[in-house]
C-alpha cells in the first residue's frame, strides 16, 4: 500500500473560502485522479490552476454564439457549492472507515472515487464546466490544458499557445529534447 | 463630411453616399470608394462599437476558460430573425466571428445552368470577377498558395506566401495524394507575414471566434483607418427601420432612422439623406430593410417589382466524416488551417450533376482523454493517462464536402405575421428551401460525397468513425439576387436596383447561388465591382 499523500499540508490560497471547495480535500483529491508522473509539485500546480479557474468563473455570463444560431446563450450556475458537498461527501465515505479521505493511500482515494463515479454516463470527458461532480471538472481542466496534451504526446505542441507560424511544418521536438 | 441639421423632431444628416451596414462588404464597398472617389460617405450601423484590439487577448483567454462570448454588445436584443441566422450586429459585423477562409469560386459556379442544366447563371462570369477577386485578397491581406492552374485559375499571385502546411496537413497531404486528390494550402485571410501593420499569425489558434494578435482579418481594422482618416463618418447605435422614394419618382430620398440611446425607449428619430444609398447589410438585414419600406405606393416594399425580395436564398450544405487513420499526428498544431481541393468543383459534363469542394483537418475525434475504458471502467491517475497515449499512436483527419443547393424561389425571408422588434417593425423569418431539381439529386449527391469519402478511407488504410449531413445551409446568401431580367431579379449585375436608380444592394444578397466553397471573398469580389458602378456618379480623387 502507497504512503499517504505527502502534499497535504500544502493549502492553496481560496478566493471565497465559503463557496469553493476545501482545499485540502481538492489537494488529496488531485492526488488520486490527476496521473503521478505529475510529481507532487505538478499535482499541485494543475490543483491550483484548478482553483484558479473555478475563482475567476462568472456564473451565467453569456456564451459564446456560434453561426447558424440566433440563439444566446448563457454559461451555468456556480458549480462550486455542488462541488464543495461532493467533496465533503467523499470524506464522509472515507471516515466511515475510520480515516479522512485526505489521509487515506492514493488507491483507497481512488476507491472511493471511482465508486462515486460509477454512474457517470458517457466516457467522454465533458468540458469542466458540464461536470457533474467536482472529480470529473478537476480531470477534464487538467485534461483541457496544453501540458497534458504535451504530456501524452510527449511533444512539446504549445497547443493554442502563441508560437512561430514557421515551425508548424515541423515535427514537434520531444519533451526530453527541450531546451531548459 | 456630412452636413447635419434638424428638420421637426428629427436630425437630418446629409452626405453624398449613405451605407446601411458596417459588416466587411460595407468595409470593402467604403474603403474602395472612398479611395477612389470624392464622395461624403456616411456609414450606419445599428450595434455597437465592437471590441478594442487590445482587449481581445483577455476575451480569448475567458472564451477558452469559460467559453464566454469574447465579444461584448455584439447583438441587440430583440434584433433576431426566426430560423437560421447569426447573431452579430456591431461595427464589423459577422466578420468579427469568422474563420477568415477565404476560397474563390470556380468559374462553373457562375454558369450552372449553360453547363449543367441546372439553377441559374450568374449574370457575370469568373473572368468579370477575376480582377475584383484579387482586389479582395489584397485588401484583407490572403495567404494562399496556387493550386494546380487548371483547377484554381488565377492572374496574379496571392498577395502574401501561404501559410505553411503543419506536420499533420503534410502527413495528410500524402495520405490524399494516395487517393489521388490534389490539394493545397487552404487560402485563408491571416497573415503569413506582417501585412498592413498587422502581426504575423502565431498560431493561437482561436481564429474563429477570436483572432488576439490582429492576424486574421476583421472590418474594424478597415474602419478604424477610414475613421482615422476622416474619409467615412461612421455611426453606431443607429437603425434604419426604412427607406423612402422621392415623390413623382423612383429615387430613394432619404433613410428613417432611430438612435437606440434615449427616445425613452422609443429611440430618437433620425434621417440620412443621401444621392446614393447603398444597402449593405448582409443576407437577412439587406431584403428585411426593403421590405419594411413598404409603402402605399410600394405595397410589396422597395425595389420588389419582380416579387423576389427574400426570394432564393441560398447557401450549400455540409457533408463531413471523421477518418481515422495509421498516422501519429499532433493535435493542435494549427487545427483551423487544412487543405483544399477544387478537383470536385471544376467537373466536366456529368449525368447526374454533383459538385462539391473538399476541406481536410487535423482531427481530435476518437483521440481526446476519456473517463472510461473499453470495458466501461472508470479511467484514474496514470490509467487515463496511459489509455490517452494509447489511443493517439494513431490519427483521426476530418474531410469536409460543401455542395451547392440550387434554390427554390421560395426559399425566402418574409416578414413575420407577429412577432415585432422594440420598435414595433416586424422581425425577419427565414426558411430555407432546396428547388425540386436539387431536392430530386439530394440523395445522390450526398451518397456521392460519402463514397468519396469511403474510397479516400480505403486509399489510407483508415476507416470512417462517423459521418454526417447538417441539416441547414451554409455561408447563406441571396434575397436581393442579381441578373440582366427585371422581371426576375431585383438588382443589376452591379448591384443597381432595378426600379431605383440611387440605390444599390451589395456583396451576399445578391448572390444567385451558394456555389460550394466558402464564400466571403466571392460577396467581397462582388461587392468590390458594385462599388466601381456606385462611385462613377462621383469625381475621381485626386491621387
Amino acid at each position: 500500500m502507497m504512503a499517504a499523500w505527502p502534499l497535504l499540508g500544502r493549502r492553496v490560497r481560496l478566493a471565497v473560502p465559503g463557496v469553493a471547495p476545501n482545499a485540502s480535500l481538492l489537494e488529496a483529491l488531485g492526488d488520486a485522479v490527476l496521473p503521478a508522473e505529475l510529481g507532487p509539485d505538478g499535482t499541485t500546480r494543475a490543483v491550483t490552476a484548478f482553483q484558479r479557474w473555478m475563482d475567476g468563473y462568472r456564473p451565467g455570463a453569456e456564451a459564446n454564439h456560434g453561426y447558424g444560431t440566433g440563439r444566446i446563450d448563457r454559461v451555468p450556475a456556480d458549480p462550486r457549492p455542488q462541488w464543495r458537498a461532493q467533496l465533503a461527501a467523499l470524506d464522509t465515505e472515507a471516515r466511515r472507515g475510520g480515516n479522512s479521505f485526505a489521509s487515506l493511500s492514493r488507491e483507497r482515494r481512488q476507491a472511493i472515487v471511482r465508486t462515486t463515479l460509477a454512474g457517470e454516463r458517457g466516457e467522454s470527458l465533458p468540458s469542466p464546466l458540464a461536470a457533474r461532480h467536482v472529480a470529473v471538472a478537476l480531470l477534464a481542466h487538467f485534461y483541457e490544458s496544453s501540458l497534458a496534451t504535451d504530456m501524452c504526446y510527449d511533444a512539446q505542441i504549445g497547443r493554442q499557445q502563441c508560437r512561430p507560424l514557421a515551425a508548424q511544418a515541423q515535427q514537434p521536438v520531444a519533451l526530453a529534447r527541450r531546451p531548459r | 463630411m456630412t452636413n447635419v441639421r434638424r428638420s421637426g423632431r428629427a436630425e437630418v444628416i446629409e452626405s453624398d453616399i449613405c451605407i446601411i451596414g458596417s459588416g466587411i462588404t460595407a468595409a470593402m464597398v467604403a474603403e474602395k470608394i472612398a479611395e477612389e472617389r470624392q464622395a461624403r460617405i456616411v456609414v450606419v450601423e445599428a450595434g455597437d462599437e465592437t471590441v478594442p484590439a487590445p482587449a481581445r487577448a483577455g476575451g480569448r483567454a475567458r472564451f477558452l476558460a469559460y467559453g464566454e462570448n469574447p465579444w461584448g454588445n455584439d447583438h441587440i436584443d430583440g434584433m433576431t430573425a426566426d430560423g437560421i441566422q447569426s447573431r452579430s450586429m456591431q461595427v464589423g459585423g459577422l466578420a468579427m466571428h469568422w474563420g477568415g477562409v477565404t476560397p474563390r469560386f470556380s468559374p462553373e459556379d457562375f454558369r450552372v445552368k449553360s453547363l449543367y442544366g441546372v439553377g441559374h447563371d450568374w449574370p457575370v462570369s469568373y473572368d468579370d470577377l477575376e480582377p475584383f477577386y484579387h482586389e479582395a485578397e489584397e485588401r484583407i491581406g490572403v495567404a494562399g498558395e496556387q493550386g494546380p492552374a487548371e483547377m484554381d485559375p488565377r492572374s496574379k499571385p496571392f498577395p502574401m506566401p501561404a501559410l505553411p502546411l503543419t506536420y499533420n496537413l503534410e502527413r495528410l497531404k500524402g495520405w490524399t495524394d494516395s487517393a489521388g486528390i490534389a490539394m493545397w494550402s487552404q487560402p485563408s485571410a491571416k497573415n503569413s507575414v506582417a501585412y498592413r501593420g498587422r502581426a504575423v499569425c502565431c498560431r493561437n489558434d482561436t481564429c474563429s471566434p477570436v483572432c488576439p494578435v490582429g492576424a486574421k482579418y476583421s472590418p474594424d481594422f478597415t474602419w478604424s483607418a477610414l475613421r482615422a482618416s476622416k474619409r467615412v463618418d461612421l455611426l453606431t447605435r443607429t437603425l434604419v427601420r426604412r427607406l423612402v422614394v422621392e415623390p413623382g419618382s423612383n429615387r430613394v430620398v432619404r433613410a428613417e432612422a432611430v438612435r437606440r440611446d434615449g427616445g425613452g425607449g422609443a429611440g430618437t428619430p433620425v434621417e440620412f439623406r443621401a444621392k446614393t444609398f447603398v444597402v449593405a447589410a448582409g443576407y437577412a438585414w439587406s431584403p428585411h430593410l426593403l421590405l419594411l419600406s413598404r409603402s402605399d405606393r410600394f405595397p410589396n416594399g422597395l425595389a420588389n417589382r419582380s416579387g423576389t425580395v427574400g426570394k432564393y436564398m441560398t447557401g450549400h450544405r455540409n457533408v463531413s466524416a471523421f477518418v481515422k487513420l495509421p498516422l501519429r499526428l499532433y493535435p493542435g498544431m494549427n487545427e483551423q488551417h487544412s487543405l483544399v481541393t477544387k478537383q470536385f468543383m471544376r467537373t466536366g459534363k456529368l449525368d447526374r450533376y454533383v459538385r462539391h469542394d473538399l476541406r481536410v483537418w487535423e482531427s481530435s475525434v476518437g483521440r481526446r482523454p476519456r473517463l472510461k475504458g473499453d470495458d466501461g471502467s472508470i479511467l484514474l491517475g496514470d490509467d487515463l493517462m496511459a489509455d490517452w497515449r494509447r489511443r493517439s499512436t494513431e490519427g483521426t483527419a476530418r474531410v469536409r464536402a460543401y455542395y451547392d443547393v440550387i434554390p427554390d424561389r421560395e426559399s425566402a425571408l418574409t416578414l413575420h405575421e407577429s412577432a415585432t422588434n422594440q420598435y414595433g417593425d416586424p422581425q425577419p423569418r427565414l426558411t430555407f428551401r432546396d428547388s425540386p431539381e436539387s431536392a430530386a439529386l439530394r440523395g445522390y449527391t450526398e451518397d456521392s460525397i460519402k463514397a468519396l469519402f469511403q474510397r479516400m478511407a480505403r486509399a489510407g488504410n483508415g476507416e470512417i468513425i462517423r459521418s454526417g449531413v447538417d441539416d441547414f445551409q451554409d455561408h447563406p446568401a441571396g434575397g436581393c439576387r442579381m441578373g440582366a431580367d427585371p422581371a426576375t431579379s431585383v438588382v443589376d449585375s452591379h448591384g443597381r436596383a432595378h426600379d431605383h436608380e440611387n440605390l444599390f444592394v451589395v456583396g451576399a444578397p445578391t448572390s444567385v447561388s451558394g456555389g460550394c466553397a466558402n464564400a466571403t471573398l466571392t460577396f467581397l469580389a462582388v461587392a468590390l465591382r458594385q462599388a466601381t458602378e456606385i462611385g462613377k456618379e462621383f469625381s475621381a480623387r485626386r491621387m
